[in-house]
């Protein structure tokens, strides 16, 4: 539910429009109205118009002006629309800009378009001429275009003994301006002055506000030298006044000054140092001559020169960084560098002049140390591979000219007779060799004792088997017995 | 090499390319270069007793303004340009009661003159060109122009009084600390 309030000025009007200027609201805030028509003590239901925030919705109105003439210029005296308590545009006053056009009053076809400050003069005009104007002003910002003020006219005056000195110029020497101007006669002493170029933009006679340069005041040249820190960083107006002892000239176009403009950007330092075929560059700090007590440290990126010095062939690097090397010269050459430091921006084309030139010869291609550290490496790879190698190849002698007499480990089982193993796969290192005799006929005669026979032997493989240590004596014993066994049994 | 490691590669060159392209540009440095002596201008004002910070105001700074999110370059440049515009006009009205140095004053309104000027040759370069998110930008414009109406109504209401000014004082030098932290924003 919203909180209606009345609209002071806006209560039982008979017409058709009000007006609500008194109201102090804030003009940015969106604000709803409603209207509804009464009589007597019907009233009608409530017709809203839709929210607005009445600075978008307002029209800028016609400025005032206040004209002064000089004998070839008039001075424009502005003061922005609204009253001086207006609030619609009490935020926007130094936003507005203001365009004039003027025109003879004979003739209306010689009519001129400029754009001009609060307190501004329009040059270049001729004396003893009625000259008829009018203003208009502008918020670019917010699209907003305001009307036309009334045209208002006014003579120039009659041409003034002195003309206004012309051609104003400022230069930087060292650390001092030195102002320039124009004067066609002799004899004459001069006084400049200066302004903060914001009272420009501001509203009111800020004639009081013009300050005199120190060691300007009275001079006899066409020209006056004062210390850069009379101005501190900003931007300023200046002019000048012809005076021959009785009469003065009226003041001359002013001239805006802008401190940061003036800058002067240092050379900075290179140093060089030649690394195989390749250059290593340096750039340093400018040398500071003075302490300045506003160091400005622009950001900046550097233009370097280098040739050949035998060539006059130059090539051209841009540069942020303060230390890169120029790789792939010639070897055993002299190069020559040069550099100058340049404000990184598109609009505003400053550099410092070109540093020092330095030159420098380049070491001989590819030096012994990139063989060293190559060779190195690949010693160090090849090392173990010969080492391999070597294994490898005293494996394979070792094989065929010393071969080793193991059997296979699981040769045992190819055998099962116990005598061939017993034969085969002896532990001991002696060599000895049984021989005995069997006899086949043996087996055909005392067929009914080989069962016993058979125990015997089964026996005798039992204990031979266990006892696998004395294996060959018990072998012998056991052998020797049994053949005699079998011998005596056999002649039995 | 699994997928979250080449990931993690490139999401450390994205962030180092970012961090290496990060161009000082001209506007940002006299922007900064501003605020500095601005701020620096501010503290050579003399100050008058504690006390009269008692009547502080909470003058509801716009939260956008505040914590800013995201900014373009363009809205940016529009905000901060009215900042300065602001703290122009104001520190133009009666300091008769303040007993400040007018030459203190003078210098300080030059800076911030130069500023807006260079601010505002960028703002007439964009607005020749239609930008759809022009009313977008506005609406912050407003919040901002209803906040410093209110510091202007209170200095009224307090008849520009020097422990008003005072106070008002301590929130422009914050006004700085704000427009600082939106300098970041003015990268190419």
């Amino acid at each position: 539910m919203h909180n209606w309030i009345e609209l002071p000025g806006c209560q039982y009007i008979t017409g058709t429009t009000c007006d609500f200027s008194s109201v102090k609201l804030s003009v940015f805030e969106k604000i709803q109205l409603r209207i509804r028509a009464e009589k007597g003590n019907r009233t009608s239901p409530w017709h809203e118009v839709g929210s607005f925030i009445p600075f978008r919705k307002a029209q800028i109105g016609p400025p005032k002006v206040h004209l002064k003439a000089e004998d070839k210029a008039i001075i424009v005296n502005i003061s922005p629309p609204g009253t001086k308590d207006s609030l619609m545009w009490a935020m926007d006053i130094l936003s507005f800009t203001y365009s004039v056009v003027i025109w003879k009053n004979s003739s209306s076809v010689d009519e001129r378009t400029e754009t001009v400050y609060p307190g501004g003069k329009i040059y270049k005009l001729s004396p003893e001429t009625t000259y008829c104007l009018k203003v208009k002003a502008r918020l670019r910002l917010h699209r907003k275009v305001g009307s036309y003020s009334p045209v208002y006219c006014v003579n120039t005056t009659v041409e003034n003994k002195l003309p206004s000195p012309e051609n104003i110029e400022v230069d930087v020497k060292d650390q001092s301006y030195v102002l320039k101007w124009d004067y066609t006669y002799e004899n004459m002493t001069f006084q400049a002055q200066w302004l903060r170029a914001y009272f420009k933009k501001i509203l009111g006679n800020h004639s009081d506000k013009w300050q005199q340069i120190p060691g300007c005041e009275n001079v006899r040249a066409t020209q006056c030298v004062f210390p850069q820190k009379v101005f501190s960083k900003g931007a300023y107006f200046l002019r000048v006044q012809a005076s021959d002892g009785n009469k003065t000239s009226f003041w001359s176009e002013e001239k805006r000054l802008d401190t940061e403009m003036q800058t002067v950007i240092l050379p900075p330092v290179i140093s060089m140092k030649s690394v195989d075929n390749s250059l290593h560059i340096y750039i340093g700090a400018p040398r500071e001559t003075e302490n300045k007590s506003t160091s400005q440290h622009y950001p900046l990126i550097y233009e370097i020169i280098f040739w050949e010095n035998t060539s006059n062939a130059e090539r051209k690097i841009l540069q942020k960084k303060t230390d890169f090397i120029v790789p792939n010269l010639q070897p055993l050459t002299v190069y020559c560098v040069k550099a100058r430091a340049v404000i990184e921006d598109e609009k505003w084309n400053k550099s410092s002049v070109f540093s020092d030139i330095l030159c420098e010869k380049t070491k001989p291609g590819n030096t012994s140390i990139t063989w060293i550290i190559a060779g190195v490496c690949t010693a160090l790879f090849s090392i173990p591979v010969a080492i391999y190698v070597v294994k490898g190849l005293l494996r394979c002698i070792n094989y065929v000219f010393f071969p080793s007499c193991k059997p296979p480990p699981n040769i045992d089982q190819c055998f099962s007779e116990q005598s061939l193993k017993n034969l085969l796969l002896s532990a001991s290192e002696e060599q000895t060799e049984r021989c005995f005799i069997i006899e086949n006929s043996y087996s055909l005669v005392t067929v009914e004792e080989t069962s016993q026979v058979d125990e015997d032997h089964k026996q005798y493989s039992s204990q031979t088997s266990r006892d696998s240590g004395n294996y060959s004596n018990e072998d012998e014993n056991s052998g020797s017995k049994t053949s005699r066994e079998l011998l005596q049994q056999g002649l039995v | 090499m699994t997928t979250g490691c080449i990931l993690q590669i490139a999401l450390l060159l994205c962030f180092s390319i970012t961090a290496l392209s990060r161009s000082f540009n001209l506007l940002q440095f006299q922007q900064r270069s501003t605020n500095l002596e601005c701020q620096r201008l501010m503290m050579k004002l003399s100050g008058t007793p504690e006390s009269c910070l008692n009547n502080r105001t909470n003058f509801e700074v716009p939260k956008e303004i505040e914590q800013p999110r995201q900014f373009q370059k363009e809205d940016a440049v529009l905000v901060i340009h009215d900042m300065l515009l602001q703290i122009f006009e104001i520190f133009g009205k009666n300091l008769s009661h303040t007993g400040w140095n007018e030459t203190i004053i003078e210098n300080l309104r030059s800076e911030l003159s130069d500023q807006i000027d260079r601010l505002k040759a960028i703002l007439d370069e964009n607005t020749e060109e239609e930008n759809p998110t022009w009313e977008n930008s506005t609406t912050m414009l407003w919040h901002l122009r209803n906040y410093y109406t209110r510091i202007v109504q209170y200095l009224n209401a307090k008849s520009y009084s020097s422990c008003a000014w005072t106070v008002v004082w301590t929130e422009i030098y914050r006004n700085f600390s704000f427009i600082s932290t939106l300098t970041d924003y003015l990268q190419n």
